[in-house]
């Protein structure tokens, strides 16, 4: 072990149990609600939501993983309420409002007999006009990238990204408590995040990866684990935002002191362990109405706390990302988006020379460009859509292709193609070379 | 008393004077103002049911709340979806501008993402529906040349010619406009060829505050056959409704008071 940082780390496990502290944090919201609502207020609220069937089969077969020929098959169930609180209560006055949304899942890759994922259990309420506050759990997004994500450091599931369930599930819920102040000048978002979320990244067992420790992409063989932050006060996260309008135009600066949500560093070499280095971002957003359509700027300053001078080769140096994106509304319901984005390590010269001879390093640029395209047909029931990643620096790419026919109000067909290509097995794209897929969804909402 | 006689004849001469003498810019202005600027500001449950050529249906079922910025001009829209299901929470705001493109914004609770959508096409599909955005929120009456052709003894027929041809899918449209008033009753859209493919029509009229309102109105498209019926209820004029509701607040936090079901 070269470094030890100087946090406290609780050993998170591949495939560990989620924690079960989690889960009693949001019941407990659920409970205290229960307990202050005076008896026979409620009316009984409404349930809506969808049971949907996924499959996702490999375009070629990869023999690394759990399966060979195919990374997705699950049915799916989801129920979500809102219920606005009645009565002459404190709670009504606030207008406090109770959300839930969680999805029963029978996960038929893993062959699980169903498991339930709380996506959402949280009190919304305002006790005083220019402030709203939402506790419990909660999807948090914010920035102005679209699928990518410079100061919106919440965590995501790029593993459903890539085998192919709905936009929705790339996001991952925080169990947080936000605050959203609404002065006169600039409105204010202040999240705190009592315990952290790391992003679900390709681990082996449904999508194989590039594993440095195994020295290419790897499967289920892999050993490498992530260790997480331990649930403490002194890693606690906090997540602010400040925007305005001006005329048409939207600015925003952003604040946000945590861990990087994907394990980009390594704690202990010799027993394959990485761990959530621990990062500073300060950003900037601008977005508005330019040449037709809309413009979007953004920018973010990485600061890697644990690796300020850039000289520790273990842990991920400093960046600089910008942003830049536009998109056009060109008639007959098709619409073109275009993004580039830049990233650049700091220090990298220190980081360099600290380098050992046989060590897999990161290229000190980075240049990303995405295309979107998306166009709808017989009255906006048919959605046609492609999303292109290309990095001409990592010469990789990720091409996302669906169509979405709305048969009904109730039923929806999805299909789609996820190809993520590259030239080398190291970088993002290029290491999910092997999990290419075709999927389905059928969605039948209540 | 008579001077107050004499007064109040010169303002009924007046009146009925100023209606002979009106012009057809005036008579379309009115007509829009009718339409789309009735009181300060305004909120409405509409329900829309989408019928296709094989009469298979679909349903819209939303919360309109609008704020007149200018009478004639700016205003600002939002929307909260109620139904179909499985768009259910989904919200947007739109801020109306004449003579530049609308500033448009959609939430996606499900991500809890705010999306800028551009918007400089007007007449695409207002969800999915055969009304037009530019049928909800109105078109900007100085982008048609108007002609006041041969009309019925109680309605006004205008005919509106596109000023650029090139933008828009029609060679021109008649507006049938109530005398009384000012409220169109129905719009005919003729396509490049000349032909008649598309029919806005007022179904029901009804006074709500002293504001006569249309309160159900359909879209037939002659072309597909399809048509959509839109209903409007709980219409209220006159709220109060402050600016800081056509905000990213709302999105997020919907105005629980305008969207309660």
């Amino acid at each position: 072990m070269k470094y030890l940082p100087s946090v406290h780390y609780a050993i998170h496990r591949r495939n560990g149990q989620k924690s079960k502290v989690r889960a009693g944090f949001t019941a407990a919201l659920l409970f205290i609600l229960l307990a202050a609502a005076p008896a026979g207020a409620w009316d009984a609220p409404q349930w809506h939501g969808f049971i949907e069937q996924d499959y996702g089969g490999l375009l070629g077969r990869d023999s690394l993983t759990k399966h060979q020929s195919y990374n997705l098959l699950e049915q799916r169930l989801q129920l979500k309420t809102r219920y606005a609180i009645p009565g002459d209560n404190v709670l009504n006055r606030w207008n406090g409002v109770l959300t839930y949304k969680g999805d029963f899942v029978v996960d038929e890759y893993f062959e699980t007999t169903g498991s339930y994922e709380v996506r959402e259990l949280n009190f919304a309420f305002s006790p005083v006009s220019i402030l709203d506050i939402k506790l419990g759990r909660q999807i948090l997004t914010w920035g102005t990238g679209d699928y990518l994500f410079i100061n919106d450091l919440f965590p995501k599931d790029y593993i459903s990204f890539y085998i192919g369930r709905d936009d929705e599930y790339l996001k991952k819920p925080s169990d947080a408590l936000r605050l959203s102040l609404y002065p006169k000048v600039a409105n204010i978002d202040f999240v705190l995040i009592p315990h952290f979320t790391p992003n679900t990244l390709p681990d082996g067992d449904r999508v194989s990866f590039f594993d440095s420790f195994q020295g290419g992409i790897t499967g289920r063989d892999t050993q490498r684990n992530a260790v997480k932050p331990a649930w403490q006060a002194e890693n606690f996260e906090y997540a602010l935002r400040i925007y305005r309008t001006f005329g048409s135009s939207e600015g925003a600066f952003y604040y946000y002191r945590g861990f990087n949500p994907s394990p980009r560093s390594y704690l202990d070499e010799a027993n394959q362990q990485l761990f959530y280095e621990r990062l500073d971002v300060y950003g900037a957003s601008l977005r508005g109405p330019f040449l037709g359509g809309i413009a979007n700027l953004e920018t973010g300053y990485y600061r890697s706390r644990q690796d300020a001078s850039g000289d520790n080769r273990l842990i991920e140096n400093s960046a600089f990302k910008w942003l830049a994106g536009y998109e056009k509304d060109l008639g007959n319901d098709l619409k073109l988006g275009l993004q580039y984005q830049y990233e650049q390590k700091l220090n990298y010269d220190d980081y360099a020379s600290a380098l050992l001879p046989q060590d897999y390093f990161w290229d000190k640029h980075r240049h990303l460009l995405t295309q979107r395209v998306t166009k709808l047909f017989k009255n906006q029931t048919v959605m046609l859509g492609i999303f292109n990643f290309w990095s001409p620096s990592d010469r990789d790419g990720y091409l996302r292709a669906s169509c979405a026919y709305d048969i009904s109000d109730q039923w929806k067909l999805t299909v789609g193609l996820n190809i993520p290509w590259g030239e080398d097995d190291t970088t993002d794209f290029g290491m999910m070379k092997k999990n290419k897929n075709a999927f389905i969804r059928v969605r039948y909402s209540f | 008393m008579i001077k107050r006689m004499i007064f109040l004849l010169i303002f009924i001469l007046a009146g009925n004077l100023e209606a002979f003498a009106l012009t057809v810019d005036e008579v379309v202005a009115k007509a829009n103002n009718r339409s789309y600027y009735q009181g300060q500001d305004g909120s409405a449950k509409a329900s829309m049911v989408i019928t296709d050529a094989q009469g298979r249906t679909r349903q819209r079922q939303l919360t309109i709340l609008k704020l007149n910025i200018k009478e004639g001009g700016d205003q600002k829209y939002f929307v909260y979806f109620h139904k179909p299901n499985d768009v259910k929470g989904m919200s947007y705001i739109v801020w109306k501008h004449i003579g530049k493109d609308d500033d448009r914004w959609l939430y996606l609770p499900a991500m809890d993402l705010v999306r800028r959508i551009a918007a400089s096409d007007k007449r695409s599909s207002f969800a999915g529906t055969t009304f037009l955005y530019e049928d909800i929120s109105g078109r900007a009456i100085d982008l048609d040349k108007h002609d006041l052709i041969a009309g019925e003894q109680d309605f006004y027929v205008v005919k509106n010619t596109p000023q650029d041809a090139a933008a828009v899918e029609f060679s021109y449209y008649t507006v049938k406009i109530d005398k009384n008033n000012f409220l169109p009753v129905k719009a005919e859209y003729y396509d490049k060829s000349g032909k008649l493919y598309r029919i806005i029509e007022a179904l029901e009229v009804r006074d709500i505050q002293g504001y006569p309102t249309v309160t159900k109105m359909k879209a037939s498209d002659l072309n597909s056959k399809a048509n959509t019926v839109t209903e409007f209820s709980e219409i209220k004029y006159d709220i109060g409704l402050k600016d800081e509701i056509f905000t990213e607040r709302s999105l997020r936090n919907p105005p629980s008071q305008w969207t309660k079901e």
